[in-house]
């Protein structure tokens, strides 16, 4: 309104200058309604009916004029406003729903290793057939037969994340005044979660990285301020501690399901600084910068203080969380196992501290599809990727066991021990094994899961002695073995005249990898309510667990026990103890006799592997504990191949090295992955992990 | 009309003009060569290694380009040997890596405490060569022999503490006898049908050095071929490099 008067008024001097005599009326008109210029005109005109012809120019010029000035004033709107079709700070910070969105971004973005990551393929993909398992020694698949160091650039995922948690931190406490004190403490806790989690991605990849704390601003700091140089790690561990003590301090205790809150935040505290832990005690490799900052390792000195933050962090959740046990009940095995399966669906379980929600159809995964066993494939032509191996079944419970630990197959005479069901060599097996794990014969989706390896039709008689020797990873000898090379199968003929396919269903099958290639085939988080017309790729929508309260407690039981080992006062052991009973306990495992009997760090570990099996945490434990490349030394893992023996009518069990001789090892330099090279070109100041 | 291709004839003149940039890379082609040997300093004997990146690799940095350069790699032959022969003229600190006594060390905080880097001008051709502290050295003990019997092929092999530094007299792990169809036999190539791994747990394996190790090919090896043999063993520190012995070969009849 301001600048329309002031247009006028211009107007108005220009008039006057031809007509100085009726500066006068000029001013009335001021005064009356200064839009209509005709009218202007007009009233000029009657009072000078001599000017006739002067006045139809000046009509004429005047009307020209205001043309011109109008266009004049529509143009001078402000243009250097912020385009409207980009949504702004003001729309997202000011309502708690534009909050919620940005959070879902962030949240979206997390690095988390679902159901959709891969080694091969990174985080967030939809093609899961290079599952992890198959990296870790939980698992065989056809399509990952070796180790694998991560073969994506995880370095330029991770860095945008943390610019958009940074960003949050800046600004929101420009618009705190939109809402409760309270909230606003909460969101920013809730950032620096993401933020740490972030870290953590990165740290347990690469050791010490850029320590990015504010929104980096380009050009208004030189490239060679962005260059930021990698911290120690020990730093970056301390970031993370320190990101997450605030959450803590500053969340609130509870929060809509899949995001975080102060108790997630503790919980993650308890698995950073337990990885660090580990690394200052067990890690070997040690890069320095020219600044004395350590890269990669973290000094042992500092090993009981992380695990003393880990152990605290971790008890911080007592009694907010508990282990699911809806319908679990004493000595009834059918029940645990029952149990233990439900854990995993049952979206008001008491267990689950941060999960990972899908939805079909906006978002998806295909973990069905590839994983379920042959016989119930899907339409996409995807099964049996995850099968685990038998040296991960053997650290179960429950099964015949040698003294050496190995799986007991044959009876004293060295003959094959002889079942009439695949399934009741496992019939004492803990529950935990068969929640996780289908075994040959087990039933999944009201079907029985067929897994044999051949029929044997040699002679039964006085039993049968090994098809192989013991370690032999040539394959099965053609004479007296029936087997399939594909699902295909053409039936045998028994000596009592009915017909059995050479292989299960599910396999073993002897050129189709489609098939169980271990004897097992996975079952935890498989739905067993989908059915096949369902099970495929982009189409599954069960819920992640990417944190639940069994691995607080085994956090904090390895920190316990940590502890105890290097001889901090304390009732560590007695703590770790009864930490690891509540595990088994729910697993149905057998419980440890004594505080005593838990003599070992492997039993804590150990536990660990059979309770967070299949949920990509095991590859990272196995790094942190510097074990893998002892684990993974050229190492073939074992497999339990069931027969029929067609003359006996009997199934038997032969334990075996994978007969695809699919070899694993595990290059010590991946402890520290390399750093990716387009990185190191953007700034040099990034000094390469060793041996890269 | 004609106008209209004097315009695109002209667009098209201006494109190659522009592409037609004289302005080549401003520098020289690489053209120095450096050359040497990694030794035992106790022998004077050439380390053996293995092609490739898990063998032992130079590390230049070029020092007259900027005082923290990025690091340039290249690696030994497994011989030992090294020569490369497209460097750029300048002033290099050079450094090697490998299954040895590292030649730059650093106490707990990050000070190096040790530095045996060599900083020199690289021109022309350049040898250098540098004396370094195997962890082990893996010697063979008379010749591999061939049993005819189950055909395979048995070696006897000696291993000793190749450095009196205690820092880095970790536990010695594994022995491998790596057996391979050409000359490149090593961690990086064998055949693992006839290769065959021995690991230690704990300090068992301290208890055989300086002690004869007999190690014998797994399964069959096939008549009439050469096979290259090689044995391999490290210690309990860093990447966990191999040393090695030099390789033999073997005819089987």
């Amino acid at each position: 309104m301001k600048r329309s008067m002031k247009d006028h008024t211009t107007h108005g001097n220009i008039y006057a200058e031809f007509h100085p005599a009726i500066e006068k009326r000029k001013n009335i008109r001021m005064k009356r309604s200064m839009t209509d210029h005709t009218t202007q005109g007009n009233v000029y005109a009657e009072f000078h009916p001599v000017a006739e012809n002067r006045n139809i120019r000046m009509k004429l010029k005047i009307f020209l004029l205001s043309i011109i000035c109008i266009i004049g004033q529509v143009a001078c709107t402000d243009l250097d406003i912020p385009p409207m079709n980009v949504i702004q700070d003001k729309d997202v910070f000011a309502t708690e729903g534009g909050i919620r969105i940005y959070m879902a971004r962030c949240y979206s973005e997390l690095a988390m290793e679902d159901f959709r990551y891969s080694p091969t393929r990174g985080t967030n993909h939809f093609w899961i057939i290079n599952p992890q398992p198959a990296n870790t020694g939980e698992a065989l698949s056809r399509d990952l037969n070796g180790a694998t160091a991560e073969q994506f650039n995880f370095w330029e995922r991770a860095y945008p994340l943390i610019r958009e948690a940074n960003y949050f931190l800046e600004t929101l406490p420009s618009y705190a005044k939109n809402f409760q004190e309270a909230d606003v403490n909460h969101w920013l806790g809730e950032a620096r979660f993401i933020r740490a989690f972030t870290y953590m991605a990165l740290v347990k990849r690469y050791g010490g990285v850029p320590i990015v704390d504010k929104v980096l601003s380009y050009p208004d700091q030189s490239i060679e301020e962005l260059r930021i140089p990698r911290a120690s790690e020990e730093d970056v561990y301390d970031f993370i501690a320190a990101d997450l003590d605030f959450a803590y301090a500053n969340m609130k205790g509870s929060s809509e399901t899949g995001r975080a809150n102060k108790y997630v935040a503790a919980a993650f505290k308890s698995r950073a600084m337990l990885y660090a832990g580990s690394i200052a005690k067990y890690n070997q490799v040690q890069l320095f910068d020219g600044s004395q900052n350590r890269l990669c390792g973290i000094p042992a000195t500092k090993a009981n203080a992380y695990f003393k933050a880990a152990y605290d962090a971790a008890a911080l959740l007592d009694g907010k969380y508990t282990l699911y046990r809806k319908s679990w009940a004493a000595g009834d095995k059918q029940a645990q196992m029952e149990n233990y399966i439900n854990l995993f669906f049952d979206a008001t379980s008491p267990e689950n501290i941060l999960v990972k929600e899908y939805k079909y159809p906006e978002t998806v995964h295909g973990y069905d599809a590839y994983n379920v066993p042959r016989q119930l494939m899907g339409g996409n032509g995807y099964s049996a990727e995850v099968n685990p191996t038998l040296n991960f079944v053997e650290l179960f419970d429950g099964i015949p066991k040698n003294p050496d630990g190995t799986i007991k197959t044959l009876d004293d005479a060295g003959k094959y021990v002889l079942y009439t069901n695949t399934l009741d060599l496992f019939a004492n097996a803990e529950p935990r094994l068969r929640a996780t794990v289908i075994v040959p014969g087990d039933i999944f989706k009201n079907e029985s899961i067929e897994i044999y390896r051949g029929i044997y039709t040699g002679s039964a008689t006085g039993g049968i002695s090994r098809l192989l020797p013991a370690g032999s990873t040539a394959p099965y000898p053609s004479a007296n073995i029936v087997s399939s090379a594909n699902a295909q199968q053409t039936p045998y003929t028994l000596p009592n005249g009915t017909k059995k396919n050479p292989a299960g269903r599910s396999g073993t099958f002897t050129a189709d990898g489609t098939c169980s290639v271990s004897g097992f085939s996975v079952r935890k988080y498989l739905d067993p309510e989908r059915p096949t017309a369902e099970v495929l790729e982009n189409r599954s929508d069960q819920t992640w667990i990417e944190m639940r309260y069994a691995e607080v407690l085994l956090n904090r039981a390895e920190a316990a026990y940590e502890l105890y080992a290097a001889g901090q006062a304390g009732n560590y052991l007695q703590d770790a103890f009864t930490l690891i009973n509540q595990v088994r306990e729910r697993a149905g495992a057998s419980l440890l006799a004594s505080a005593a009997a838990l003599n070992n760090i492997n039993i804590v570990r150990n536990e660990r592997r059979k309770e967070l099996a299949f949920e990509n945490k095991v590859w990272w434990d196995l790094k942190r504990w510097r074990v893998l490349d002892r684990e993974q030394n050229g190492t073939i893992y074992r497999t339990l191949m069931p027969f029929y023996a067609a003359q006996a009518g009997r199934y038997f069990f032969d334990a075996r090295f994978d007969e695809r001789n699919s070899r694993y090892t595990f290059d010590n330099r991946w402890y520290y992955q390399e750093i990716p090279g387009s990185e190191i070109s953007k700034s040099q100041n990034l000094i390469q992990n060793p041996g890269y | 009309m004609k106008k209209k291709i004097c315009h695109i004839a002209l667009c098209i003149l201006i494109t190659l003009t522009c592409a037609c940039n004289k302005e080549f890379d401003d520098y020289p082609e690489p053209a120095e060569t450096l050359a040497g040997n990694v030794k035992d300093a106790g022998s004077k004997n050439n380390v053996q290694s293995e092609a490739g990146d898990r063998g032992m690799r130079l590390v230049l940095e070029e020092l007259s380009w900027s005082a923290t350069p990025t690091p340039y790699y290249f690696f030994t032959m497994q011989d030992g040997t090294f020569r490369n022969t497209k460097i750029f003229k300048g002033n290099y600190r050079i450094s090697v890596e490998g299954p040895f006594v590292p030649l730059v060390q650093y106490d707990g905080s990050g000070n190096i405490t040790v530095d045996n880097r060599k900083t020199m001008d690289v021109a022309g051709t350049t040898n250098v060569d540098f004396e370094v502290e195997p962890f082990l050295n893996v010697a063979w003990v008379g010749e591999p022999v061939y049993n005819s019997a189950d055909q395979t092929v048995s070696v006897q092999v000696r291993f000793t503490r190749g450095t009196a530094n205690t820092a880095f007299h970790q536990n010695v792990t594994d022995v491998f006898l790596f057996v391979s169809p050409n000359t490149y036999a090593g961690n990086n190539n064998y055949d693992n049908k006839y290769s065959v791994q021995v690991n230690y747990d704990g300090t068992s394996g301290n208890d055989l050095l300086g002690q004869t190790v007999t190690l014998t090919t797994k399964d069959k090896l096939p008549p009439s071929r050469t096979y290259y043999l090689r044995v391999g063993a490290r210690v309990d520190y860093g990447l966990k490099y191999y040393n090695y012995t030099d390789i033999k070969s073997i005819s089987t009849p």
